[in-house]
């Protein structure tokens, strides 16, 4: 895995259960904390998007994923909706795995810290560089089938957006995950109910949307927009096999 | 020159020996295609290697990008597909697998004009300008059986990082022989250039040997280059084969503008500038024939018409 197996992502420590997931929500509230005073500085660059993936981009990297080096399975997040980046660089200062002055570089052309996220200045951070819209679960799978190919225990998640599944792209992959069986992948649709232009339901309604997810032969489910909440979502669902796996975060 | 000019080689076999080979000297190959391996060549690998061999569907944008997904997690992939419909990709070509640099080996079947019976919609006259244009990326177009072998296997072996290969469909001429080498970066001189300095890439390069052969009974000297690294390209060649010429051509089964037609463009006008004829595919799209004599004869392509071309500019 390029730059992966030594991700610092990797090497934190985390308790399973209840005591890692009071850590975990007490964190997030600081990065919430944060992440407001940051918006600000920054303009209020997609602040409304930053804000509701915030505690998906805790419970990920925050619990997930190194939980998941406790439980010998390889973990890793591929981002679909890039421009909630500002989240995703919090989130990373909260952690100490980027310096808490470098997060005034922001969008600036020298910084590491891209307005979205781009892989090569992230090497171990960040997977896949996005921006723009449609491609993460496409690269998800990708990475996904070759765990099964060379019979690696290896899970993905992907962070989508709710206006990004316009992207007819979403549901090609959609149909490629549930055929090719790739029951190691997890979709975490940040369902804030916002699009570019407004309510998503105005623009181009999504609902019913979990039945969509499952009509394309995945397990679909709900959880709150709540740190803790997610990452229970998510021990659940790292658990089911069989069917590649779509957590729906309510706003 | 001893040049076959009649297409009886073709690609998409040349292109299955070769993906077998690469899938038995390496284990991190694996081969993707959007639901036309028995068209593009790659089922002889799905036979040979089930377990490494994916068919996404019809769904070319899925396809890139879960080539990028596979080399992101250390494989090789090659994904094959209808060159035309590859560059409906093109996004996720630029923004993910350029922009990380990713080993992806893109393999574009049909394009040009091969595939003469399936009309206008399948003939990709784009893809060397939309290709040719983004960092990071190696463009190559092999003109024959044994060039697109030693080639599709270098891209994938030796080779780290992006391509693009541009392959035609059953109209490869014979141009080479057994353990010929063809370094990317590199190109063939096939003919000194003396009066014309010709230069051609993929299926057109038979067909413009055919056309310097013409020239040669009217006492024409023309050179003749083949271009089969698009990028990087054999600026040094391509400069000093034209320097020693009063007229450069080139000669190709896309557009002029953005192909290798503007390619050569830019590089005489930094160095040697020279009058320029090219010869391919202007504002016009292809057509549906029952030959591809034909449809080149309806595009103005034949040998014939290009050697009167050049001969008609000398004038």
């Amino acid at each position: 895995m390029n730059g992966f197996a030594d991700s610092p992502l990797l090497f934190r420590n985390v308790d399973l259960g209840p005591s890692g997931l009071r850590v975990l929500a007490e964190k997030a509230e600081r990065a919430r904390t944060r992440l407001i005073k940051f918006l600000s500085e920054i303009g209020g660059w997609h602040a409304g998007s930053s804000l509701s993936s915030l505690n998906i981009v805790a419970a990920l990297y925050g619990y997930w994923v190194p939980a998941g080096r406790a439980l010998g399975v390889e973990r890793l997040v591929v981002i679909s909706k890039g421009h909630m980046a500002p989240a995703l660089y919090v989130w990373l200062s909260i952690e100490g795995l980027i310096g808490e002055e470098e997060l005034e570089t922001f969008a600036t052309p020298w910084s590491r810290l891209q307005s979205h996220p781009e892989a090569a200045r992230l090497r171990g951070l960040v997977v896949s560089s996005s921006g723009s819209l449609g491609q993460g679960l496409s690269i998800a799978n990708g990475i996904a089938l070759a765990a099964k190919i060379d019979g690696v225990r290896r899970e993905v998640a992907v962070l989508l957006g709710d206006g990004e599944l316009d992207e007819g792209q979403v549901w090609e992959a959609a149909a490629t995950a549930s055929a090719k069986g790739l029951d190691n992948v997890i979709a975490v649709i940040d369902r804030n109910m916002l699009q570019h232009t407004g309510p998503t339901e105005e623009v181009k309604p999504k609902e019913p949307l979990a039945a969509k997810w499952e009509a394309f032969g995945w397990h679909a489910v709900e959880a709150p927009n709540d740190a803790a909440a997610i990452a229970a979502a998510l021990d659940a669902l790292s658990k089911l096999r069989g069917r590649p796996k779509a957590l729906i975060v309510r706003r | 020159m001893g040049v076959i000019v009649r297409p009886n080689g073709s690609y998409r076999r040349a292109l299955a020996e070769a993906l077998i080979e690469a899938g038995r000297r390496s284990r991190d190959v694996v081969v993707l295609d959007a639901d036309t391996p028995k068209s593009t060549g790659t089922l002889a690998f799905a036979r040979e290697f089930p377990e490494r061999f994916v068919n996404v569907g019809i769904s070319e944008q899925d396809l890139v990008a879960m080539a990028a997904g596979m080399a992101i997690a250390g494989k090789i992939p090659v994904a094959a597909a209808f060159a035309m419909f590859l560059m409906r990709a093109w996004e996720q070509v630029r923004n993910t697998i350029a922009r990380d640099g990713l080993n992806v080996k893109l393999v574009g079947t049909h394009a040009g004009l091969s595939d003469f019976m399936d009309g206008a919609s399948h003939q990709a006259l784009e893809d060397v300008a939309l290709m040719r244009t983004l960092p990071r990326f190696t463009v190559l177009a092999p003109a024959d059986a044994r060039a697109t072998r030693e080639l599709v296997l270098e891209a994938i072996l030796s080779h780290r990082g992006p391509v693009y290969i541009r392959l035609g469909r059953d109209n490869a001429p014979v141009i080479y022989s057994e353990g010929e080498e063809f370094p990317i970066g590199g190109s063939k001189v096939l003919e000194d250039a003396v009066d014309v300095a010709v230069f051609s890439y993929g299926p057109m390069l038979g067909v413009a040997a055919e056309a310097v052969r013409i020239l040669r009974r009217q006492d024409i000297h023309a050179g003749l280059v083949d271009v089969y690294s698009i990028k990087p390209l054999d600026k040094d060649t391509i400069a000093r084969q034209s320097a020693k010429a009063s007229l450069v051509v080139t000669v190709e089964d896309h557009r002029v503008h953005g192909g290798l037609g503007s390619a050569v463009a830019e590089v005489l006008a930094e160095t040697t500038p020279k009058r320029i004829l090219r010869i391919g595919v202007a504002d016009a799209f292809g057509a549906s024939a029952r030959s591809y004599e034909q449809l080149l004869e309806y595009m103005d392509l034949t040998p014939e018409r290009i050697a009167s071309r050049i001969r008609g500019e000398l004038r």
